[in-house]
This record gives structure tokens, sequence and C-alpha cells, in this order.
């Protein structure tokens, strides 16, 4: 590999500096974006709250991580956020796709009638007392399913969607409708079977969503056992609140450094899977002519 | 281009039905479109429209359980306050210059991105660039700020100390001067790996055989990135730009975990200042914070409409 | 084969979602029918007001919403403290009665409890029938009508003629001789806790610092860019009275709001007091004593700071709350292992530097936190005085009730039997056994970390108002030693300033004080010019609160 490569290098000549600069661009960027994630990972396995760079953990333990996943207070929140994610995820990409879908049928009726009431929900807001009044008039305050029906309905990834839809050649949808399917039946056998570029992006972004979501939380829940992994994130770092762990030698910040860490790591695992989706994903369908 | 085709096929199809069917007759034929719509329907009016009837309180004293009506009184206590004034000037300067440098330093990225010719290399810088994304922000204002303090538990400013650089530690998220850079440059660091995905979509369209012309022509690389690449992005930048505009003004969260009293002057915008005056304060006047809400929707909506006009005049289509 | 599954599982959700769209439409149509059922339960919460009226109320279920200082929390033990108090109380009252506790997080206090208090009403579910509040709090909320005046009720109390601190309630009494908020205990202050080994370190003992000047030098000795003479949540808590409990020896005869001076109220953030504070904190901050963390953390940020197990970042004073917190402090470091040689001498209490002696620039002792009834505004007291009976009165029994408040559940938090139990049973350094004979009042292990010793609930036996009876003490040498060396040295603080005007612009003016604070101790600007940016924005409202308060005063 590295020999085919030195040989296209000699062959065009003046090319030479440019791969250089290249590389040495590459791994500046590639540092940067690691350095602060490694610091973060290597610092949930020190026992002592170190503050310097360090490229190995001095003193490895994994108190952090026990910490985490024996202590209820944080392992509940943790199980709380995988299942809002998952369902929240679902439901979003469910009524994204749908939506997605009619608003690409241009010859039907209220289409843009449809289109603006959309739209005007991603200007106008009841603030948050209203909206306060109105979870708990849904039973939602103090419960992890305000996630799920908060997320669920997203706008501005519905109509990523639509877009999305609109790069499937209409041809094909043409001869469908001729062979007599009706709409629901294009929907499920031609139109999201060619989405899964899309579905796999956009679920990814109502997962992050979801996922990071902090804000919600401190407004509407006050119940220890429905509060998701973020909120507790959030008490334990900027509030200095983290829980007594059961180990010795876990000091605050590998308590939640660690915690830092289990907080991405769902994505981390989840992404090589999904990486190849994205360069086809949501975004032709938000550039397509 | 066939798009085009398609959807004047559609269109001519659509008149013909027109002139054949009457409205009842083609709601009834699109029935099934309409039972599709129905969750979405259901789940919009409750989430979102439900608590829009709540935007009269912006005409109303709402403090604890005592509500009445006040008229314009929030609006006029609001356009004299110049503490929203500056986060409304901060909201716009902000966001506006952290889109521009965002999109400018995924664009750059993306045509490295593009260049390199090693397919390992190229994975390897796309997998990593792309996982601050993942971060939520409060995760992110939490290592920086344990970066960057001042004291001895700061990494930046110790290592600054003994390369000798610095005698005495800067207080980085404190200081006006240096707050916004900051601020710019830590969203640059955990978005511009995502901002690359649209623009290497982009690039991976461009006709191959553009190049290989180019080649014969004799052209060098650094001619080829500036006479093909950059061009082919444009109307991508455009819209970029243009679907983030109509957002603008949302912007709460990369601010709220990063901003500190010191640096208000800077850094305030508008939805922190409506998150202080409904949390902050001990008893909130709800009436007051929905008027600023209102405020904010109604030049969000102008900017919107501006931006699907513009999108309209760029590629032929509104936003929607 | 694959894709065939994909397209499968997706199709699956698709019918889901339109199932649950349905469901949805469903529900839709039902919430207005749950609306209506909660209408129903608000009529039959009113019925039962009427029937209230007409005698025979009876209270079923109390809720309440407490803050952090109801120690005994859902990890530790909660259920069986509500288990034992319902036990109690229903025997006490003669008819069951259950408590419902909300416990939030301290952070959003106030703002939770803003929103509860006005998105609910007094009867529907989640709206608190009792709840603690801060004394700032209190005198925000007194004169909105949502809280009960508990007068009569406190002056008809049973725990009266047991009451040993009588003007704790009293000071709550408002001109017009409302009481609003009900207090259990006195009020608690903080003092300055030393590092033994740092003071080892340099030969000196504590007896070594009589003035700040002392004080000041020995902490600079301290202060090297890595270590700090001294961290604090703030350089002054600017939002939560009294303002100046964190750093007294800095803030000296300061006091940076409204108080009450020979009888006529002043704006303390414009006395020449405060200037010289605020420069007196500039030296500190430019010389390296104070960690520049101190502007940022919060209370819990700044003493795990101290008592972290990397001393080499930590510092060497720490101003925190006196008495239990003595011991508590004690035993993270013990849990850290710094000074672990030093066993329970590993901190010492500082006496207060000669400039602040007996002033309220002294160690404070602040205003103690309250227990309010929300009134459900029908103009009948029958609940509300039932919610008195059933959760205050019982609160200062002096005997069962008021153990379950005071250390918590029995058997789970402490208990009278014999028995034995070793804490850090694998460290031989630090293991420690207790044996109790039975009948012995003691302590248990705590429920969620054996290693250590259950230390109180919700009241502090040393500060209650009406003591218990029943003789349970605990015997802890360390927390006595803290709360006396607490008593002989505090002050009370000033009586928080209340008016209209400033419950208006309470929060823009603690923003500013604490921005201007800020600034100065940074040298960004001078303290005149804190000062005088702060007269120039809010010299005028600071005018109209000093009127209004005078007023008050006057018609007092």
């Amino acid at each position: 590999m590295a020999e085919a490569k030195e040989k296209k290098l000699q062959k065009k000549s003046g090319v030479h500096m440019f791969d250089v600069v290249l590389y040495i661009v590459f791994i500046i960027i590639c540092l940067i974006v690691i350095i602060p994630m490694w610091k973060v990972v290597v610092d949930s396995f020190n026992a002592l709250g170190v503050y310097q760079f360090r490229f190995w953990p001095e003193n490895p333990t994994f108190n952090g991580y026990l910490t985490i996943f024996n202590t209820h207070k944080l392992y509940r929140p943790f199980m709380n956020s995988v299942i809002t994610t998952i369902i929240g995820t679902f439901i979003g990409l469910a009524l994204a796709t749908l939506g997605g879908y009619v608003l690409n049928q241009y010859d039907m009726p209220g289409r843009n009638i449809f289109s603006m009431f959309l739209m005007i929900t991603m200007v106008f807001t009841g603030g948050m007392i209203p909206e306060y009044l109105v979870m708990k008039q849904l039973g939602l305050v103090n419960s992890m399913w305000i996630l799920v029906v908060k997320h669920g309905i997203n706008v501005y990834n519905l109509v990523l969607m639509k877009n999305f839809f609109e790069g499937i050649p209409a041809s094909l949808i043409e001869a469908a409708k001729i062979d007599g399917c009706s709409p629901m039946g294009i929907f499920f056998k031609i139109v999201l079977p060619l989405s899964k570029a899309a579905l796999a992006s956009i679920g990814l972004m109502f997962a992050v969503t979801i996922w990071n979501d902090y804000s919600t939380v401190q407004i509407y829940i006050q119940d220890p056992d429905q509060v998701n992994f973020q909120y507790m994130l959030r008490v334990m770092i900027m509030d200095g609140d983290t829980p007594t762990s059961p180990y010795k030698n876990v000091s605050q910040e590998t308590l939640y450094y660690a915690a830092i860490v289990c907080a991405i790591l769902p994505f981390m695992a989840a992404y090589p899977f999904l990486q190849k989706y994205f360069v086809k994903g949501v975004n032709v369908g938000a550039v397509k002519e | 281009m066939s798009r085009k085709q398609d959807k004047l096929a559609q269109q001519v199809l659509g008149d013909r039905k027109l002139n054949k069917k009457s409205l009842g007759a083609r709601m009834w034929n699109c029935r099934g479109y309409y039972l599709m719509f129905l969750p979405v329907f259901i789940f919009v009016l409750i989430i979102y429209y439900w608590p829009m009837l709540g935007i009269r309180y912006a005409f109303f004293s709402y403090k604890l359980r005592d509500i009445h009506w006040v008229g314009f009184e929030n609006f006029k206590t609001l356009f004299s306050t110049s503490e929203f004034w500056r986060a409304f000037v901060n909201t716009l300067q902000l966001s506006i210059t952290k889109l521009l440098l965002n999109t400018f330093a995924a664009v750059l990225v993306s045509v490295f991105i593009n260049e390199m010719a090693n397919l390992l290399m190229k994975k390897t810088v796309q997998t990593v660039i792309y996982l601050p994304h993942f971060m939520s922000y409060a995760v992110v204002a939490a290592i920086f700020t344990l970066f960057l303090s001042p004291s001895s538990t700061g990494f930046v400013n110790e290592t600054l100390k003994s390369w000798g650089l610095i005698d005495r530690s800067i207080d980085f998220l404190h200081n006006k001067g240096m707050w916004r850079p900051i601020f710019y440059l830590i969203n640059m660091w955990k978005e511009t790996g995502w901002g690359t995905v649209i623009f290497l979509a982009t690039l991976s369209g461009i006709n191959p055989e553009l190049y290989e012309a180019a080649d014969i022509d004799g052209a060098t690389r650094l001619q080829k990135v500036r006479y093909i690449t950059f061009p082919a992005l444009g109307n991508t930048i455009i819209v970029v730009l243009i679907l983030n505009l109509a957002k603008v003004l949302n912007m709460f969260e990369p601010v709220f975990v990063l901003y500190n009293s010191r640096v208000y002057e800077v850094s305030d915008v508008i939805s922190t200042y409506i998150y202080r005056k409904t949390f902050l304060t001990a008893i909130p006047d709800y009436g007051y914070s929905t008027a600023v809400g209102l405020f904010k929707s109604v030049v969000g909506a102008t900017l919107m409409l501006l931006c699907n006009e513009a999108s309209k005049k760029v590629r032929g289509r509104g936003i929607m | 084969m694959k894709k065939k599954l994909v397209s499968a599982v997706i199709a699956a959700s698709m019918v889901a979602g339109l199932l649950a769209g349905c469901g949805s439409t469903g529900a839709d149509t039902a919430a207005p029918a749950a609306g209506d059922a909660g209408a129903t339960k608000e009529s039959a919460a009113a019925s039962g007001d009427a029937a209230a009226a007409s005698g025979d109320f009876q209270l079923d279920n109390v809720n309440i919403i407490v803050d952090g200082t109801l120690t005994a929390t859902v990890d530790s033990g909660q259920a069986e403290f509500v288990q034992q108090w319902e036990a109690a109380v229903s025997e006490k009252l003669g008819h069951p009665i259950t408590l419902n506790i909300t416990q939030l997080d301290h952070s959003d206090y106030s703002g939770t409890v803003s929103r509860t208090l006005t998105t609910g009403a007094p009867g529907e579910e989640g709206y608190p029938d009792a709840l603690i509040m801060s004394a700032t709090m209190l005198r925000q909320y007194q004169t909105t009508g949502l809280l009960w005046n508990l007068s009569d009720a406190y002056d008809n109390a049973e725990f009266q003629s047991r009451i040993i601190y009588p003007e704790v309630n009293q000071n709550l009494k408002t001109a017009d001789g409302a009481q609003y908020g009900f207090s259990p205990t006195y009020g608690n202050g903080c003092v300055t806790y030393l590092k033994q080994s740092w003071l080892d370190k340099e030969g000196k003992t504590v007896d070594d610092i009589k003035t700040f000047n002392d004080y000041y030098e020995l902490l600079k000795k301290y202060s090297d860019g890595k270590t700090y003479g001294v961290i604090a949540a703030g350089y002054g808590k600017l939002d939560e009275a009294p303002f100046i409990n964190y750093m007294p020896e800095w803030w000296q005869g300061a006091y940076p709001s409204f108080y009450e001076k020979d009888g006529t109220w002043v704006d303390g953030f414009t006395e020449q007091a405060t200037i010289d504070a605020l420069a007196r904190l500039h030296q500190g901050y430019v010389d390296g004593i104070i960690d520049p963390d101190t502007e940022e953390a919060g209370t819990k940020q700044a003493r795990e700071k101290f008592f972290s197990n990397d001393q080499s970042t930590s510092e060497f004073a720490f101003t925190y709350w006196a008495g239990q917190w003595l011991r508590n402090l004690t035993d993270n470091m013990s849990k850290n292992e710094v000074d672990d040689d030093l066993g329970d001498k590993r901190l010492v209490q500082l006496p207060p530097v000669q400039e602040i002696k007996d002033t309220w620039g002294g160690y404070l002792n602040r205003e103690a936190p309250v227990w309010v009834i929300t009134d459900d505004g029908d103009g009948d007291n029958t609940r509300e005085q039932a919610i008195f009976d059933a959760l205050f009165d019982t609160m200062l029994d002096g005997d069962k009730v008021q153990t379950l408040w005071t250390y918590g559940a029995e058997d789970v938090h402490w208990s009278v039997k014999a028995e034995t139990f070793t804490t850090n049973a694998d460290d031989p350094d630090k293991k420690k056994d207790y044996e109790y004979a039975d009948g012995e009042f003691h302590l248990k292990q705590s429920p969620n970390d054996p290693d250590t010793i259950w230390k109180k609930n919700h009241l502090d036996p040393v500060l209650v108002i009406a003591p218990l009876t029943n003789g349970y003490t605990d015997n802890d040498p360390l927390v006595q030693e803290g709360n006396k060396f607490f008593l002989a040295n505090c002050v009370d603080a000033p009586a928080a300033a209340s008016s209209e005007t400033l419950t208006a612009n309470n929060e823009d003016l603690t923003t500013e004080k604490t921005t201007l604070m800020n600034k100065a101790v940074v040298g960004e600007i001078t303290p005149e010019e804190a000062v005088q940016t702060y007269i120039d924005d809010f010299g005028d409202i600071s005018a109209t609160i000093i009127e209004e308060l005078n007023a008050q005063s006057a018609a007092q």
C-alpha cells in the first residue's frame, strides 16, 4: 500500500509537498480533537484527581466505573437514558418519515396548509409555564416519558427526511402507483427500504438529542428514579454533587470523568456501524437540487 | 435536473386531475396520506399548539397564581431595558459569527479530506472529527472549563506557565476580551467535524471527468482545488447558511454552559436572558418572559420568511 | 436477507407508529376527560374542605417538599423514616396518615418551588401542604397570600412549654404580628477551619493567629501557585443571607446588603466598609492567596477541593458550617487518606481574628430556614391547622417523632439495642470497633456507607428550639466541640430585609453586585468604581427600598 502510494507520488511531481502539508494538517486536527478526550478517558481511570495531562493513568483503577454501576442513583438514570433514547428515536423516526413522506405529495390538497402548520412551530412557542401546564395535563410531569413525547416530534428532522425522500426517483413511485399500490404500500415497500441511510443518520440525530437532554429533566422531573443520566452528569459536574462512593480511592474527578465516558460511550459504540450511511444520508437530501 | 422534470410532470399530472375531479374527490383519493399524517398532526397539535395558547400571557402579569391583564406593559418594560437590547445584539453577533466560522472551518476541512488520497487516513480523520458532536454541551463545557481554569488545576495555564510563556494564570472564561474567541473555538472544536458531512457529500458528487479534463490541461493540484472543488461547494455553502440563519435567535445551550456574570456584556443572549428571568428569579413574572419569547418569535419568523425567500431564489424551492 | 429484515422491522415500527398515532387520538380525547377527572378531584377536595368547615375534616395525607437538609434521603433509609413517622403520627392523631416527601436538589430549589406553587393548587397531586424555605424565600413569599399565617397555631402549640430559644420564631413575625414560617432550630453558621498538618509545617499553632495580618501572612506562606491559602464558594455569596459568612476575615465589618443600623436602614453595599473589603479581597487574589476557583465554585466543589485526595492543589483554610461539619470534613479527609496520623485533630478551628471578634463580620449565626404551610385560601383554617398539628407539633414532641426528625429511623439510623460493628474493616489503620450495651442509645453505620457512622437527620439536636426529652444524645466529642466553639464565638446575623421593591428587584441587585464584586476582586475595576457603578445603576431603586424599609420600621 505504502509502496503504491510512493509510486504515485513519484509519478506526479510537485504533488509531494502538498501531501506532506496535508498529512501534517490532518495530524494536528486529530490531535486537537483527541487530546481533550484522551485526558477525559485517562482521568476516568486515575485514582487521584490530577489535573495535568497524562498519556496513561498513573494508578489505574476501575472504581469510578464500578461506582457508577453499583450506585442506584447513577445506574438507574443510565438505564432511563437508554430506554427513553431507544423508544424516543423509534417514535421520532416514525413521525418524521410519515410526515416527510406526506409533505412530499405535492398534488395532495392541503399540502401547503400542512407545511405551514409545521413551519409555524419552528418559530412560535408558548413559553415555559404553558408548556408545563400541558405536560401536567398529560401526566408527564415527573415522568421520564416526557423525553420521548417532547422529542418524538421534531419538525426540523421531518424536513430533512422530506428532503431525502425527494431524492427517490419519482419514476419508481409512479411505477408502483400504476401497479395499484396504495400510498401506504408505496411508503413501506419502496420509500422506506430506499431510505436506510437517512433513517440511520436522522435516527442518530434523534438519539443524540434525547440522550443529551438535561434541561427538560431539570424543569420537569424531581423524582430521582425518573431523571436521566445526562442530568445526573450535569448535577455532578456543575454542582459538584457526586454521590458517595462505596469504593475507596475514588476522587470526585475520577467519578465524573468516568461518568462522562459512560455518557459518550454508547455513541462511540454505535458509531462505526452507522458511519457509512452519513455521507449518503440526510445531507444528500438537504443539498439535492 | 431530472428532478425538475419530474416535478413538471407531476404538475401537469396534477393539473389534469384538477380539471377532471372535484376537490372532495381529490381529497378522498389522498385519504391514505391524511391517515398517515394524522399521528404527526396530533403530536404537533399537543406538543406545540396547545402550549401556544399561553402566548396570551405576554399581555398579562403572571406571578405565582396572580394573573392579571396589563396590556402592552411587558413590551414597554422590555424595550426600555438595556439588558435586553444587549442580549439581542449579542445573540446576532455570536450566533452569526459562530455560523460563519463553523461553516468556513467545515468547508476547509472537507476540502482537505477530499484531497487526501490515503483512504485509511481519510476514514480515520473522519471518524475522529465527528466524535465531539456526540458530546453534550454540558460535557464539552465541563471539559474546557477544567482545562482553562486559572487555578493550579488548569491544564492550559499550567502548561503555558511551564513553557515560560506566561507568569500568571489567565482567567480565560472570565475575561471579556477572550471569552468570545474561546467560545468560537470551542464551538468549532465541537461542530466542525459534523459540519463536514454535508460538504463531503457534495464533493463526492463532483463529476470526476472535470478533474480528468483539468489534468489533461496540466492544472496543478492547487489549481484544481481553486477552480473545481471550491466552486462546486458554493451552492451548498449558501444552502447551509440559509437553513441555519433562520435559527440564529434560538442559541441557548452553547452560551449557557460557558458564560458567567463577569462576561454578560459580551455573552448574554436572548435565550439566556429569558432563562434567568424565568428560572433564576425567586418569584418570576412569567408574563414578562413570555413577552420576551414572543418578541424573539416574531423576529425569528421574519428571519425565517426572508430565508425562505432566499432559499426559493437560490435553489428554486423554500425551506420546506 | 438482512435488508428484508431491516425493512420488516421498520415497517412494523411504522404500523406501531400509526397505531400509536391512533392511540394518541384516543389519548387526546381522553385528555380532557382526565382534566375533568382532575376537576372532579378538585371539587372533591373542595367538598372535603366544605366538610372541614362543618368540623369533621380529617387529614389523611401530607405532601411536603424538602431540600437536602433531610439527610435521610432515598438512598439512606427515607422509606423507613416515612414508615416510622406514619406509624407514630397515626397513633398520636388516632387515624391513619401518610407522608409524601418530595426532595429537591439544592441547585434549583427556589425555582422548582416557585414552578410547583404556580402551576398547582392545594388539594392537587404534587402540591405541597408544607415545605422548607430559606429565610430569604420566606420574606419573598409571605406577602403573596400563598402561605398560611401560623401565628396562632404556633402560640398554642403543644411544644410551647419546652421552648428554650423563643426568639428564633419571634424574629419571624411580620410588622403586623403575622407569622408565616416556623423554625424548629436555631440558625447555625460558619467557622474557619485550618489544616493542622500545614500549621505544623510552619511550626505554628492556631493561637499564633491573632489579627487579620497574622492570618494573611500565614496564608501567604502556603500560596505558591499550586496550593492556596483559602477557598470558598464565592468571594461573597451575595444571593444568600448572610452573604459574607464564607470569608468573614476578608469582609470584616462590611455587610453588602440592606441592614438596620442604629434604627435606620442602610444599603451596606455603598458603604466604605464594602470598598475596604473588596480591596482586601483584591489584594488576596493578586497575592495568589485566594484560590481563583473560588469565583465559580459551589459549596460542594469548594469543600471537595479542600479535602481532596490530591493535597498538592488544595488549600490551607476553609470557612464552613460549624458543629456537625467539623465531623463531616474530618471524615472526608479520612476517607481520602489526608493526614491520617492526626486522627480527629486534622482540623483546627480558628478563633475569630481580632478585627472581627464580636462584630457582624465575625462568625455569623444566620437566620434559620423555616417550614411553611400552604394556604388554600378558603378562609377556613381547619386544613392548615390539621397540617400544623400532624407535622410541626409532632416534630418537636420531645420524644418519638422528634427523634425521627433528629436522628432518623430506629434500627436503621440509630438503635438502643445491644450490638457491635466495625467500620473500615479492611483497613488496619482506620479500623474501628463499636460496642453498645442494651438500652444504650447510639448511631449506627450510615445506610449508604458502612464505613462511616450516621450523623443526624433534619434537626440538629444542639440547635433545636425545644430539646429532646428522652435523653437520646449523640456523644460525638468532635461535634460537641464544634458546637461549643461556635456558640462561644458567634454573633447573630442582621435580620433579612423585606420590601416590595426589594422582592421585585432582588435578582437584578444580586447579579449586579456579584458581577461588580468579582470584577473588583480580580482587578478589572477598582472597589470604588464597583460601588460607584452600583450607585449609578441601582441608586434610585436602593433609595426606594430604604424608604420602604424605614417606613416599615416606623410603623412597627
